[in-house]
C-alpha cells in the first residue's frame, strides 16, 4: 500500500521548514509573530508580514507533505491528511460529520478549490449587523490580490468530465441557471483528487503558494508541533507552547505577537486552554457549518466521473435561497462507506459505480452550534434547523428532478430508510412529505463564526481586523471570525480578511513591534 | 492517532463478519480488509477506537444467549441473522455499532486492490497522463504560475518593517 511520505525522508524538504525529526530536545525560539496553523489563512498572513520584514514563525499540527507525496491511495491520503483520519463530528441529531485538514497547508490541501468572493449580500449583512462600515470595498483589493496569488480561474474546458456536464445537460434542459466554477488552480488537469492532495501540483493550495512564498521571504515553519497553549501576560499573549507529536519533546516560541489560525473548531478551544476570556462571552458560539447532503444518481450511459475536474459547474438558481449544487466525484471506498447497503446488494450496487454521478449541496445554515472545550479539547455541538432542515430536503428534490432531466434512471437519498427515486415524479412527491432531520446523513467542509468579529465587545468576539477584543498582541486570521455563514466556499473570504490582517499589521508596526 | 490495535478476538469477530458486510468477490479478502480497517480505526480519535473495541467484544458476546456460541463461530446463516439484529437492534447503540462496522468495513472493501480493479477505477496512471498533458501542453503557464508566486509584490510598498524593527530598537 503506498503511503505518502514526508519530504523530509527524500532530502528536498525546503529551508525554512522543521519536522518533528529535527526536535532532539526542548526548543525555544524567538519571532516578532507566531501564526499557528498554516491553512487559508496563516499562510496568508505569514507570507504578506514576512515580506513585509516581521520575522514570522508558523506552527503547524499537520506534517510536511509535497505534491509528489499525493498519491492514488485514498485511505492513506485521508489518514495523513485529515484530522483524525475524517472521523470528526458535531453532536447533534443528526450528528454532522465534518473534515479538517491537517497538514502544512491546513485544509486548502484538502478542499475543492472552489474560490468565490464573500457575496455583497453578505458583506452588506456583516455592514449592518457586525458595524463592518466599509468592509465591501475595503475588500476588494485583498481579493483581487488572493485571486492572482492563487491564481483563481475558470475551469480548461478539456479538464472537465462527464459527470459535471451531465449536471449541465440537467441544469439546462431545467433551465436552471448554472456557472462555471472559480477554482484556484492552473491549468487543473482534471485528476478529480483534490480532496486527497492535488497530485498534479494544478491546484494552488497554500501548500504550492502562500506557504512558498512565506518560507521564500524568510518565514520559518514548524510542522508536527500542536500548540498546548498560548502563553500570556496579564491579558498580553506572549506566544505558544506546544508538543512535538510523537516526541516528548516541546517547543516555545516567544513573540510579540500571536496569530491564531487553525480553524473555527481549533481556535476557540486553544483560546480557551489557554485562559483568554472574551468580554462578549461569545467564543466559542455562533457555529455555522453549511450542512451538505448529496444524492446518488445511477445513468445508463458511462459516466467515469473520476475522470476531470471537482465541481466544475454551480447550479446557482437558487442560491438567494441558500442552495448551491455541484457534482462531487467520490472514490469507491467512499462512496461505498456512505451506502447502508451490505453484502451481494452492496455488490451490485457498485457494480454500477461507472454509470453513477455524485452531486451535492452547500446550504446557508440559520442554525448556530456552539464548540465546547472539554479537557482541553474541542467538541462541537450543532443542532440542524428545522428550517435549514426543510431548505435541504427541498435541495435534494430540486437536485434529483435535475439529475432525471439529465437522464439518470435511480437515485439514492441521503435519508435512512427513504426508497430510491425513480422518476422525476418521485423527486416531486419528495419535496410534499417531511422526512426527520434525524434520519439524514449530513456531511460539512465549512465550519465558521466561533470567534466572530465586529466593532461591539458585548457581542462580538474580534475586532474588525481580528484583533480580539479586551487583549493585546492576539488576533484571530481563520473563518472563525465570520460574522454570519456565507453561502458560497470560504476559502478566498479567509485569505482576503487575512491579507486586510496583515496589511493592519504592517500599518501599526510600532505597537506589534514594541 | 490512537494506536489502535484489533484483538485477537476483535480480528475474527470482523474477519467473520466480511462475509456478511462485503460482497461475495471481496469474500476472498478478509484479512488484508480487517488489517486495513485497523489502519482506519489507528487515526480515528483514540474514544472511537476504544469504543469500537469494547462493541465488538459486545458484539461477539451478545451471540451467546441467542445462539449459545459466540458470534465469530456461528454458521454463515445465523451469523447474518445476528447481524441483522444488531441493524434493527434493541437500542441505538445497537443500531450505531452495527452502522460503524457497515461503514468501516465497506471503506476497506472498496480500497482493495482487487476490488476498485473490478470497476474499472485505476486513477494512478490516471493521474500520470493528465499530469503530463498539463505540463507539456501548458509549460510555459505554469512557470509563469511558479514565478508569480515567489517574485516581490509587498502589500505596502516602500514600508519594510525590518529596517523599522532596528529604528524601534
Amino acid at each position: 500500500m503506498a503511503v505518502a511520505r514526508p519530504a523530509l525522508l527524500e532530502g528536498t524538504r525546503p529551508p525554512g521548514v522543521f519536522t518533528r525529526h529535527d526536535h532532539h530536545g526542548d526548543t525555544v525560539v524567538d519571532a516578532d509573530v507566531v501564526v499557528i496553523g498554516s491553512g487559508a489563512g496563516g499562510s496568508t498572513v505569514a507570507a504578506e508580514l514576512a515580506e513585509a520584514g516581521f520575522d514570522v514563525i508558523v506552527v503547524e499540527e499537520g506534517s510536511y507533505y509535497q505534491t509528489r507525496d499525493f498519491t492514488a491511495d485514498t485511505s492513506a491520503m485521508v489518514r495523513q491528511l485529515y484530522r483524525d483520519g475524517g472521523a470528526t463530528m458535531a453532536i447533534g441529531n443528526p450528528p454532522v460529520m465534518y473534515q479538517e485538514g491537517r497538514a502544512v497547508g491546513g485544509s486548502t490541501v484538502i478542499n475543492g478549490g472552489m474560490s468565490w468572493r464573500t457575496p455583497d449580500k453578505i458583506l452588506a449583512r456583516w455592514e449592518r449587523e457586525a458595524g463592518l462600515a466599509g468592509i465591501a470595498k475595503d475588500l476588494e483589493p485583498h481579493f483581487a490580490r488572493v485571486e492572482k496569488r492563487i491564481h483563481v480561474a475558470g475551469m480548461d474546458a478539456e479538464a472537465i468530465g462527464k459527470d459535471n456536464h451531465l449536471l449541465k445537460r440537467g441544469a439546462d434542459a431545467k433551465g436552471w441557471q448554472i456557472i462555471g466554477n472559480l477554482r484556484n488552480q492552473a491549468h487543473c488537469a482534471g485528476s478529480n483528487r483534490c480532496a486527497f492532495g492535488c497530485p498534479t501540483g494544478a491546484k494552488q493550495s497554500s501548500l504550492v503558494s502562500y506557504v512558498p512564498r512565506a518560507l521564500h521571504y524568510g518565514a520559518r515553519i514548524y510542522a508536527d508541533v500542536r500548540v498546548d497553549k498560548i502563553t500570556r501576560h496579564g491579558k498580553r499573549a506572549t506566544g505558544v507552547i506546544g508538543t512535538v507529536r510523537g516526541t516528548p519533546h516541546r517547543l516555545a516560541v516567544r513573540a510579540k505577537l500571536v496569530v491564531s489560525a487553525c480553524g473555527a473548531i481549533h481556535t476557540p478551544a486553544l483560546l480557551h486552554r489557554s485562559g483568554f476570556r472574551t468580554p462578549s462571552g461569545q467564543l466559542g458560539h455562533n457555529l455555522s457549518m453549511h450542512p451538505n447532503v448529496k444524492v446518488v444518481a445511477i445513468f445508463d450511459e458511462q459516466v467515469t466521473g473520476w475522470r476531470g475536474a471537482h465541481q466544475a459547474f454551480q447550479v446557482r438558481e437558487f442560491q438567494d435561497q441558500g442552495l448551491v449544487f455541484a457534482a462531487v466525484n467520490l472514490p469507491p471506498s467512499v462512496l461505498a462507506m456512505s451506502f447502508p447497503h451490505r453484502g451481494a446488494a452492496l455488490g451490485q450496487l457498485m457494480d454500477q459505480y461507472d454509470r453513477m454521478v455524485v452531486a451535492g449541496m452547500l446550504c446557508e445554515d440559520t442554525a448556530t452550534g456552539r464548540v465546547r472545550t472539554i479537557d482541553g479539547k474541542p467538541q462541537a455541538f450543532y443542532q440542524l434547523a428545522e428550517a435549514d432542515a426543510a431548505n435541504l430536503q427541498r435541495g435534494v428534490g430540486l437536485l434529483s428532478d435535475l439529475l432525471f432531466a439529465a437522464g439518470a434512471k435511480r437515485i439514492l437519498l441521503p435519508f435512512q430508510g427513504a426508497p430510491d427515486l425513480l422518476s422525476a415524479d418521485d423527486a416531486r412527491r419528495l419535496m410534499d412529505r417531511k422526512i426527520p432531520a434525524k434520519g439524514w446523513e449530513v456531511v460539512t467542509v465549512h465550519m465558521m463564526g466561533t470567534a466572530r468579529m465586529g466593532t461591539d465587545r458585548a457581542r462580538h468576539v474580534t475586532d474588525a481586523f481580528g484583533a480580539v477584543h479586551d487583549t493585546d498582541r492576539l488576533m484571530v486570521a481563520d473563518a472563525s471570525l465570520f460574522p454570519t455563514p456565507i453561502g458560497v466556499n470560504p476559502m478566498e473570504t479567509i485569505m482576503a480578511l487575512a491579507t486586510r490582517a496583515a496589511g493592519h499589521v504592517i500599518d501599526n508596526a510600532r505597537r506589534y513591534l514594541s | 492517532m490512537s494506536g489502535y490495535r484489533h484483538s485477537a478476538t476483535g480480528r475474527r469477530v470482523l474477519e467473520s463478519l466480511v462475509t456478511v458486510v462485503c460482497p461475495p468477490e471481496a469474500h476472498g479478502l478478509a484479512s488484508a480488509i480487517v488489517d486495513h480497517m485497523e489502519l482506519t480505526l489507528a487515526a480515528s480519535p483514540p474514544m472511537l477506537g476504544r469504543a469500537f473495541a469494547t462493541g465488538l467484544v459486545a458484539y461477539d458476546l451478545g451471540a451467546l444467549p441467542l445462539h449459545g456460541r459466540r458470534a465469530h463461530k456461528l454458521s454463515a446463516e445465523r451469523r447474518e441473522r445476528y447481524f441483522a439484529s444488531w441493524e434493527h437492534g434493541p437500542t441505538p447503540l445497537h443500531t450505531q455499532f452495527s452502522h460503524a462496522i457497515n461503514q468501516l468495513m465497506s471503506l476497506s472493501c472498496y480500497e482493495m486492490p482487487a476490488m476498485t480493479e473490478r470497476l474499472g477505477y485505476h486513477p494512478a496512471p490516471w493521474i500520470d497522463e493528465v499530469t503530463r498533458r498539463r505540463l507539456t501542453v501548458y509549460r510555459d503557464d505554469v512557470r509563469r504560475q511558479e514565478a508569480q508566486i515567489l517574485a516581490p509584490d509587498p502589500l505596502r510598498p516602500g514600508v519594510y518593517v525590518g529596517k523599522r524593527r532596528r529604528e524601534v530598537g
